[in-house]
């Protein structure tokens, strides 16, 4: 037998064997996509090899992968909607005859490979009026079609229903059968140990063990994904006055939770998960979907974000340089960009812009020499600062924190828990999102772990853990 | 570096004084001459006072194409409304007054139609207006049965030509030279846009809609009235501007007045360093496009040149501008 194999990754060899479904796990940015983009031609390696069949083999590109027998199936799907099944699986490599395309055999190809799949739809059907797991199909049909010999899927049942999953794992045993190696990437634990031969566990781009998935369990797995020693990286907690809750969701498409003064509550979950979606409805750029939102115990309407800052809530978004500021303005015009009516209801106080701007600099420590510099110009930790600080200007009662600590150094990011521990300290009730899991653990009193847009439950105190809230993001229960 | 910094930030500015020096060398008294001098800030004032507010339009990071339409609709307002309250026995100085507050009403409305579209439709403010560039034109056409609208007002004209006189200065005969009440007011708006630009909370949003609308929206600012505000000024400021062209003219030509307003009010604006993304811009480099193109067509009447080469120097001018900008965008 021939084993086509792999080797990539910090010094890391996986083996992967012919017609065998190896799932890979692993936190986010644990080096799964890394991985799979080095395999699927995207990324270069910066050392190591990829053997194929034993022989050394340089991927240029995403269609000399193609050409080797490399293909793979992302979470965005690439299709055109505008055209047939048939021209979707041919695309880029048309079958012609006298320099004319070749319909009918392409057709006919596509049919063949459809009708193992248990297709509903034709070669001739348009792309743009499958659902998203025909589409799905469509794209491993493409697969089929150039006769991958390995088959990379990442998240492919993320946004496929229940019998839709299904039929792709029976798709997933024929494709194995043909001796079709399928690496397969999914957050959700249970599938992987279910339909998978083994199972490569990531974390923090290096591989830490594979395992055969017959002796594996889901609950196993988050601890392996996870398992990080957490330092005194995070300051100290302190205790959450009692008091009344100051921000209260309910029903906010579908979800409910609640902060008090003082408190940091941790909105765990996967990408993906829904959590910005939740804070994007709280404050009205979403619809809310029937819940509505309580500040200080009273009902709020809230449709905008200018809303949601007049009841004194504010969003730090995610998206810093898309959402969160002004790259082209500079940083006086940022800073006070959401609370401009305090300088003026006509004519602006530049002074008092500018000072209220040296406050927040000497406060916040935000290091930026001009501040009639374009904050394009001032690194990721000092530009999240300032995205808050635009939101301390108005004096909110409750700030939702999404991923603060992204994109930035590690320097800041210890700044940023600082800074987070502080607002709470000072009476605000603060939401903090995060993929991070130690983040999570650390830094927040309680967290609410979200998963495909529900709560899964709540965690705080002792059962506030890395694993207890894998489990949940992940939709796995202790055994 | 510093040097292309400078070419790029001023260029405009640097153009119109280099085009002032060749004139001044070749053509010296004459042009220096105090008439023609005023001339060249009140011969575009029309199209000066729309590409102010083309400005402010552009950096919220919209367009309107239908201002030269709107100023040939508004324009028949004017005319129309003047000669019937007149006839109805009305003073005629105030029944210019109330025609001009109607048809910069009629402008502001025609504005506000834009902006609503393409605020709350959210239709390309390209699309939007150019509906309007045809509509308007149409709904001027009808009034003026597809032809001229002749004021029987004559203190229309003689708006058109009156002014301010400029102290010390004697015209040939002996006479007060007047600076026209168009450049006056065409001064006028440009100082007040830019102080709102720059100092006003309003002209803070603006740039802020412009720049990133949707951080604008995150930043609990109401991007919708934003863009409805500067498409009802631009309209307001294209009503004044028909008043302009009317009394200069003592009539509209339902089918002419107004036409290619567009095309120079975005030419002046570009010119002047508003950056077509919108989220940047300034009032007064708007106001150097404006006399650099006013100036162009000077100088090719004054040196004899045939006319028709002038669409083409325009063009240059036009597309040296726009390569200038992107080169400080390079430099960012």
């Amino acid at each position: 037998m021939e084993f086509p194999a792999v080797r990539a990754l910090d010094g890391v060899s996986i083996a992967f064997e012919a017609g065998e479904v190896h799932g890979i796990v692993g936190e986010n940015g644990a080096g799964k996509s890394t991985l799979m983009k080095i395999l699927s031609g995207v990324q270069h390696a910066t050392s190591g090899s990829i053997l194929l069949n034993g022989q050394q083999v340089t991927l240029h590109g995403v269609r000399g992968a193609l050409k080797l027998g490399i293909a793979m199936i992302h979470q965005e799907l690439n299709l055109v909607d505008e055209l047939t099944v048939a021209e979707n699986v041919f695309l880029g490599r048309e079958v012609t005859k006298g320099g004319l395309l070749n319909r009918a055999q392409m057709i006919e190809e596509t049919d063949g490979i459809l009708k193992q799949t248990h297709a509903s739809f034709s070669a001739t059907t348009k792309v743009g009026t499958l659902s998203i797991a025909g589409k799905q199909i469509v794209e491993i049909a493409k697969a089929v079609a150039v006769d991958a010999s390995i088959l990379i899927m990442d998240e492919p049942t993320a946004v496929l229903s229940e019998p839709e999953a299904e039929s792709l794992f029976e798709l997933i045993g024929k494709l194995k059968q043909r001796g079709t190696t399928v690496l397969y990437i999914s957050h959700r634990l249970a599938e992987v140990c279910a339909i998978c031969d083994r199972i490569t566990v990531l974390r923090d781009g290096s591989w830490i063990t594979t395992v055969e998935a017959k002796k594996a369990n889901p609950v196993e797995l988050a601890g392996l994904m996870v398992g990080r020693p957490i330092t005194d990286f995070y300051p100290p907690k302190a205790p959450v006055p009692v008091s009344k809750p100051v921000l209260e969701v309910e029903n906010v498409c579908g979800a409910s939770l609640s902060v008090r003064a003082g408190e940091i509550l941790g909105l765990a979950g996967l990408v993906g998960a829904g959590r910005t979606e939740l804070a994007e409805a709280i404050i009205g750029t979403r619809p809310m979907d029937g819940g509505h939102v309580l500040v200080n115990g009273k009902k709020c309407q809230i449709r905008s974000p200018k809303e949601a800052k007049k009841h004194g809530i504010a969003y730090v978004s995610e998206d810093r340089k898309g959402l969160g500021l002004h790259l082209s303005l500079n940083v006086i015009e940022n800073i006070t960009m959401a609370n401009l009516r305090s300088y003026g209801d006509v004519v602006l106080s530049r002074q008092g812009e500018r000072s209220s701007a040296e406050t927040w600099k000497k406060d916040l420590d935000i290091r930026a020499g001009d501040l009639e510099a374009a904050v394009s110009n001032i690194s990721g930790g000092n530009q999240q600062k300032i995205s808050i600080a635009k939101w301390l200007e108005t004096k909110p009662k409750a700030i939702i924190l999404d991923e603060p600590t992204r994109g930035v150094d590690v320097g800041a990011k210890r700044e940023m828990y600082n800074l987070i521990q502080r607002l709470a300290a000072e009476g605000l009730a603060c939401i903090v999102i995060s993929s991070e899991l130690p983040e999570i653990i650390g830094l927040c009193h309680r967290a609410v772990v979200m998963r495909e847009g529900k709560i899964m439950g709540e965690l705080k105190d002792e059962e506030l853990s890395e694993e207890a809230v894998m489990r949940l993001a992940a939709g796995v229960h202790a055994a | 570096m510093k040097k292309a910094n400078l070419l790029t930030e001023y260029g405009a500015l640097i153009a119109l004084a280099l085009l002032f020096v060749i004139n001044v060398a070749t053509r010296g008294g004459n042009f220096l001459q105090i008439e023609n001098l005023r001339n060249l800030v009140s011969q575009d004032a029309a199209v000066g006072v729309i590409a102010v507010g083309m400005t402010l339009v552009i950096i919220a990071g919209g367009i309107d194409l239908s201002v030269g339409s709107m100023t040939a609709m508004c324009g028949a307002v004017v005319i129309l409304l003047v000669n019937k309250l007149a006839s109805s026995g009305m003073g005629a100085n105030v029944a210019i007054l109330l025609a001009a507050v109607g048809a910069i009403a009629i402008g502001a409305i025609a504005g506000l139609l834009n902006g609503f579209v393409v605020a709350y439709g959210r239709v390309a403010a390209f699309v939007v207006t150019l509906g309007g560039l045809a509509g308007f034109r149409s709904i001027a056409l009808v009034l003026g049965k597809g032809g001229e609208i002749r004021s029987q007002v004559s203190p229309l004209q003689d708006f058109g030509f009156g002014g301010l006189a400029i102290p010390f200065v004697k015209d040939a005969a002996g006479g007060p030279v007047l600076f026209y009440w168009s450049a006056i007011i065409f001064i006028g708006i440009a100082l007040l846009a830019g102080f709102g630009l720059n100092r006003t909370r309003f002209g803070r949003y603006i740039v802020a809609v412009g720049a990133n609308p949707r951080a604008a929206e995150y930043s609990a600012i109401n991007i919708q009235t934003v863009r409805l505000a500067v498409y009802t000024i631009l309209g307001a400021l294209v009503g004044l501007a028909s008043v302009l062209v009317g009394a200069r003219m003592n009539s509209i030509g339902t089918g002419s007045a107004g036409l290619y307003y567009e095309l120079d009010a975005i030419a002046a604006v570009v010119i002047g360093g508003t950056s077509l993304r919108g989220g940047k811009g300034r009032i007064w480099g708007t106001v150097v496009g404006v006399l650099l193109l006013t100036l162009i067509s000077n100088m090719i009447t004054a040196y004899h040149i045939d006319t028709n080469w002038q669409g083409l120097v325009r063009g240059i001018v036009i597309l040296v501008a726009v390569l200038i900008q992107r080169g400080k965008k390079e430099d960012e």
